[in-house]
C-alpha cells in the first residue's frame, strides 16, 4: 500500500472529525469530533513511522493518546460544570459573555 | 518727511481717524449732533490740508512724488508698495473730493436734522470713511492700492445708499449697486491679475506690449463700466437715488462714479498703448452720453433726472479718454463735479423744502427759494456747456477733441447728447421753480445756513472753473491752449437751443407729456427692461450655476466624506459581528485560519 | 493483494463510522458510532504493524474513553429520555471548511513523493519501551506530571461546592481568627 493512501484516509477522517467541531451545537457532540481528529493524527504519526522503518511513530502516538485521554478527562469535567450550571450544554452558543 | 507727503497723510488720515473714533466709541457716535460736527470738523482739516497741498503743487508744477512703503516683500522686492503719489492729477482730484465732501458733510448737517441721533452719527461715521477710501484711491501710486481704495468706496457707497435700510426699496438698491459694481469689478480684478502676471508688479508705467496691455485695458474698463454707471452696466445708478440726496451729490455725482474716469486718467500710460480699447471707449461712451440723456427727458423724480444726467456726462468723459483727450476727461471731471455735486444739494434743498422727489409737487419755487433757484440755473447752465462757464469749457474740450480725431459719428452723439441735456435741465429749472405753486410747494422755504453755504460755495468753481483750466494745465503735463475764436463758440449754439426747446414747452412751468417722439424711449425706459434681462440671466446662469455648485458640493464632496464615514460605520458593525461571543464562531475562525495559512504556506 | 482488501475494508469501517459520529441525531448513537471507529483504527494500527499501540487504543480509547463519554451523557442527561437530541447548525460553513481542508492535505499528499512500499520491519515491542525509556525520557517523565495536573485539575473544576462549608485552610482565612476553630499551625 503506497503511504500515500493511508495518509489521504487520515486526512478524510481528520476533515469528518472537522466538519463535527464546526457543526455540533452540544459541547459532548464537539468532543466526539475532537477525538475524530486526534484518531486521525494518531494514524499519520503510525502510518510514516511504518514507513520509516523505526519505532518514532509509535512512541509518538503513545505520548498522543496519553494526552488525548487526559484532554477528554479535563472536556467532560467542564461539561459537567456547565450543566450544572446551566442545567444544559446543549446550547454552546449561549455562552456568549464575551459578545461583541 | 516733506510737506507734500505730510499734507497728504493728514488729508487722508484725519477723517479715518473719526470714522474709526465714531465706529468704536458708540456712545460718541450716538449722541447725534456732536458726533455729526466732529466729522465735519475732520473734513474740515482735511479740506485745509489739500488747499495747502495743492497751493503747494502750483508753486512746484512739474513735481511728482512717490513715497511707498514695500507691503508684501516677495524673494528680496517687493509685491506691493503702500503709499502715495503726489502729483498735478492726485492733488487736483484730491482737492475736489475734500471741498465736495466738505460741502456736502455741512449741507448735511441741516438736511438730515430729523434724523434720530444714532442714525446720524451712523451717516456722519460714513461720510468720514468715504473720504479716506475715495482719498487712498486718488492717491494710490499702483494699481493694488487703487484697488484697495476702489473697493472701499464701493462699500461706503453701498452703506450709504442703503442707509434708510429699514426701506426694501433702499436695502435693495444699495445691494443692487453693490451687485453690479462687484461684478465689475471682477474686471479689475483680473486685470490687476494679468499685469501681476506679466509685469511682477502692479504699476501702470509699465510696458508689457501692445496684446497685454489691451487685455488689461479692456478689463479696466470693465470695470469702469460698472463703476462709472457706463451701458449696460448703469442700471444702479438710478436705484442709488435712494439714499439721501447730499450721498447721491458726493458719491453718485462728483467722486465715487468719477473714479472710473480717474482710474483710467490715472493709467493712461497703458491706455496709450491700447488702440482697441479706445475705440471701445469712444462708442460706449458717446452712446451712453445720449442715451442717458434721452431717458433724463422723461423723469418725473428729480433726482433721476441727475442720476441719468451723470450717467450722460459720464459718458462724455469716457468718450473723450478714448478719444486720447486725457485733458478733456479729466478736466470735465473736475467741472462736472463742482456743478452735479451742486445741482444735487439744490435739489435736496427743494426736496427738504417740498418734502418730495417729484416735481409734480413743485412748481413756482422761484418766488420762495431765490438762492436755491439762483444756484440751480447757474449749475443748470454749466452743465449744458453755456459759453463761459465752467461746463462749457470742458464740454468743448470733449468734442474738439472728438472732431479731430475723426470719429464723426459719436461726436454727432454727444452733440445730440449735448442739445438734450440742455433740454432737460431747463425742463427741471422750468418745471420746478416757474409756473404754479403746488399744494406742497405753498411751505417752502430756503434752508438754514447748512444748507446754503455749501450752495453758494460750490457755485463758484462751477461758474468760473473752467477759466483756470490752462492755468493748471501746466500742471497736467497736458497741452491745452483755450482758443477764442468762432470754431470755439460754434458748439455752444447747441445747449442754447435746447434751452429754447425748453422754454417752448416747458416754459409756463406745467408739466406736460413727453414729446411724441420720446414716448416709446419714455416707456422703454420705464419698463426696466434692462434689468429684467440681467434678471433673467442671473436666473439661467447665476442660479443654474450655483445650484450645480451645490449639487456638486452636496453630493459628490460632501457625498465622499459622508461615505467614508459610511463605511467606517457599517464596516464596524460588520466586523464587530465577529466579536459574536460564540465559541463556536470563534473555533470555526480558527480552523479556518490555520487551513489559511497552511494554504498560503503550501503554495508558494 | 490482500493487503488492499484489508485496507480497503478499514477504509470504509473507518470512513462510515465517523460519518455516522457526525451526523447521528442520537448523542448515544455519536458515542457508539465513535467506539466502531476506534475499533476500526486500532485494526488499522495493526495492518501497520503496531500491535502495541493497536492494544493501548482498545484499552484506553473504546475501553475508557467510549466509558467515559456515556457517563459524561448519562450524567447530565438526568430524568430525560434516552433519545437525546444532538443538534447540528452551521453545518454549510462547516462542510465548506472540511472539504477546503481535505483538499488542501490531499494536495500536499499528492504533490509529495512518497515511498509506495513499506520497508521490512520487526515487531519489536521491547524496542518501543527502550525507546520510550531512553531517548524520550523526559516526554515520558513530563507526561506523568501532565496526568497528575489533569487528574487534580477535572476534580477542581467538576466538584460540587457546598456554598456554608469554606473549604478554605484555617491559616488562609481572612475573616476569622487564626487561632480559634482547630489550633493548626500555619
Amino acid at each position: 500500500m503506497p503511504l500515500a493512501a493511508w495518509l489521504i484516509l487520515a486526512a478524510g477522517l481528520f476533515s469528518i472529525g472537522l466538519y463535527g467541531v464546526a457543526s455540533r451545537r452540544g459541547a459532548i457532540g464537539i468532543l466526539l469530533s475532537v477525538e475524530l481528529m486526534a484518531n486521525a493524527v494518531n494514524l499519520i504519526f503510525i502510518a510514516f513511522g511504518r514507513y520509516r522503518g523505526d519505532h518514532l511513530g509509535q512512541v509518538f502516538t503513545l505520548f498522543a493518546v496519553a494526552l488525548t485521554v487526559a484532554e477528554v478527562a479535563i472536556g467532560l469535567a467542564l461539561v459537567i460544570l456547565l450543566h450544572r450550571v446551566r442545567r444544559s450544554d446543549e446550547r454552546v452558543d449561549e455562552v456568549r459573555e464575551l459578545h461583541g | 518727511m516733506s510737506l507734500p507727503i505730510e499734507l497728504a497723510l493728514v488729508a487722508l488720515f484725519v477723517p479715518a481717524a473719526m470714522a474709526v473714533l465714531l465706529a468704536l466709541v458708540p456712545p460718541l457716535r450716538r449722541t447725534g449732533r456732536p458726533a455729526a460736527w466732529l466729522s465735519v470738523l475732520a473734513a474740515t482739516v482735511s479740506l485745509g490740508a489739500a488747499v495747502w497741498l495743492f497751493a503747494d503743487q502750483l508753486a512746484h508744477p512739474t513735481r511728482d512724488l512717490l513715497e511707498s512703503v514695500a507691503w508684501l516683500p516677495h524673494a528680496g522686492a517687493s509685491m506691493a508698495d503702500v503709499g502715495l503719489r503726489i502729483d498735478g492729477i492726485s492733488v487736483g482730484m484730491t482737492l475736489v473730493v475734500t471741498l465736495v465732501a466738505f460741502c456736502v458733510q455741512v449741507f448735511s448737517l441741516d438736511y438730515m436734522r430729523s434724523e434720530p441721533d444714532a442714525d446720524l452719527g451712523r451717516y456722519f461715521a460714513y461720510h468720514s470713511f468715504f473720504i479716506f477710501s475715495m482719498l487712498m484711491l486718488v492717491l494710490a501710486p499702483n494699481l493694488l492700492q487703487l484697488f484697495f481704495g476702489w473697493e472701499l468706496v464701493g462699500l461706503t457707497s453701498y452703506l450709504l445708499i442703503g442707509f434708510y435700510f429699514k426701506k426694501p426699496s433702499a436695502a435693495k438698491a444699495a445691494v443692487k449697486a453693490f451687485w453690479v459694481t462687484k461684478l465689475a469689478d471682477t474686471g479689475l480684478l483680473l486685470a490687476l491679475l494679468v499685469l501681476y502676471s506679466h509685469t511682477g508688479g502692479f504699476e501702470w508705467t509699465s510696458h508689457p506690449g501692445a496684446d497685454v496691455a489691451t487685455l488689461v485695458t479692456l478689463l479696466l474698463f470693465v470695470a469702469v463700466v460698472g463703476k462709472s454707471a457706463q451701458f449696460p452696466l448703469h442700471v444702479w445708478l438710478p436705484d442709488a437715488m435712494e439714499g439721501p440726496t447730499p450721498v447721491s451729490a458726493l458719491l453718485h455725482a462728483a467722486t465715487m462714479v468719477a473714479a472710473g474716469v480717474y482710474l483710467i486718467v490715472r493709467t493712461d500710460p497703458l491706455f496709450a498703448q491700447a488702440a482697441l480699447t479706445r475705440e471701445v471707449m469712444v462708442y460706449i461712451g458717446s452712446f451712453t452720453a445720449i442715451f442717458a440723456a434721452v431717458i433724463a427727458c422723461v423723469q418725473t423724480d428729480i433726482k433721476k433726472v441727475l442720476a441719468y444726467s451723470t450717467c450722460s456726462q459720464l459718458g462724455y468723459m469716457v468718450a473723450a479718454l478714448g478719444a486720447g483727450s486725457v485733458m478733456g476727461g479729466y478736466f470735465h471731471l473736475t467741472t462736472h463735479a463742482f456743478f452735479k455735486a451742486l445741482l444735487f444739494l439744490g435739489a435736496g434743498s427743494v426736496i427738504h423744502a417740498v418734502h418730495s422727489n417729484e416735481m409734480s409737487d413743485m412748481g413756482g419755487l422761484w418766488g420762495r427759494m431765490k438762492l436755491t433757484g439762483t444756484v440751480f440755473l447757474v449749475g443748470s447752465i454749466s452743465l449744458a456747456g453755456m459759453p463761459f462757464t465752467a461746463g462749457f469749457f470742458s464740454k468743448d474740450l470733449i468734442l474738439e477733441s472728438m472732431l479731430e480725431s475723426g470719429r464723426l459719428l459719436p461726436w454727432l452723439a454727444l452733440l445730440g447728447a449735448a442739445f438734450l441735456t440742455a433740454f432737460y435741465m431747463g425742463r427741471v429749472f422750468f418745471l420746478v421753480f416757474l409756473g404754479k405753486r403746488s399744494e406742497k410747494a405753498e411751505h417752502a422755504h430756503e434752508g438754514g445756513w447748512e444748507m446754503r453755504l455749501p450752495l453758494v460755495l460750490l457755485a463758484i468753481p462751477a461758474l468760473l472753473g473752467g477759466y483756470f483750466g490752462a492755468h493748471f494745465a501746466g500742471m497736467w503735463h497736458l497741452d491745452y491752449e483755450p482758443e477764442w475764436n468762432l470754431q470755439a463758440f460754434a458748439p455752444s449754439l447747441v445747449p442754447i437751443l435746447g434751452f429754447v426747446a425748453a422754454w417752448s414747452m416747458y416754459g409756463r412751468g406745467e408739466a406736460r407729456p413727453a414729446p411724441a417722439m420720446l414716448a416709446p424711449i419714455a416707456r422703454l425706459a420705464r419698463s426696466g427692461a434692462l434689468d429684467h434681462f440681467y434678471e433673467g440671466v442671473y436666473r439661467v446662469l447665476g442660479l443654474k450655476l450655483a445650484a450645480a455648485v451645490g449639487f456638486f458640493d452636496r453630493y459628490i464632496v460632501d457625498g465622499l466624506i459622508n461615505l467614508a464615514g459610511y463605511l467606517t460605520l457599517t464596516g464596524g458593525q460588520r466586523v464587530r459581528r465577529l466579536q459574536s461571543g460564540n465559541v463556536r464562531d470563534y473555533v470555526f475562525v480558527v480552523a479556518f485560519a490555520i487551513f489559511a495559512l497552511s494554504a498560503f504556506g503550501m503554495l508558494r | 493483494m490482500i493487503d488492499r482488501i484489508a485496507f480497503g475494508i478499514v477504509a470504509a469501517a473507518l470512513l462510515l463510522s465517523a460519518l455516522r459520529v457526525v451526523t447521528s441525531k442520537n448523542l448515544v448513537h455519536s458515542v457508539l458510532w465513535l467506539g466502531v471507529t476506534l475499533a476500526s483504527t486500532a485494526v488499522a494500527y495493526l495492518l501497520l504493524s503496531a500491535p502495541f499501540i493497536a492494544s493501548i487504543q482498545i484499552m484506553l480509547y473504546t475501553g475508557g474513553i467510549i466509558t467515559l463519554m456515556l457517563f459524561g451523557v448519562m450524567l447530565t442527561r438526568r430524568g430525560e429520555d434516552l433519545a437525546i437530541p444532538n443538534d447540528t447548525s452551521e453545518g454549510g460553513r462547516a462542510l465548506v471548511l472540511s472539504l477546503a481542508t481535505f483538499g488542501l492535505f490531499t494536495g500536499a499528499v499528492v504533490m509529495t513523493p512518497l515511498p509506495l512500499d513499506a520497508p521490512s520491519i520487526t515487531v519489536d515491542t521491547a524496542e518501543l519501551g527502550r525507546q520510550i525509556l531512553g531517548p524520550n525520557l523526559m516526554a515520558f517523565e513530563v507526561l506523568s506530571v501532565l496526568l497528575l495536573a489533569v487528574m487534580v485539575g477535572a476534580i477542581v473544576i467538576a466538584r460540587r461546592r457546598d456554598a456554608s462549608v469554606d473549604h478554605t485552610a484555617p491559616g488562609l482565612r481572612l475573616d476569622t481568627d487564626p487561632s480559634s476553630e482547630d489550633g493548626s499551625a500555619s
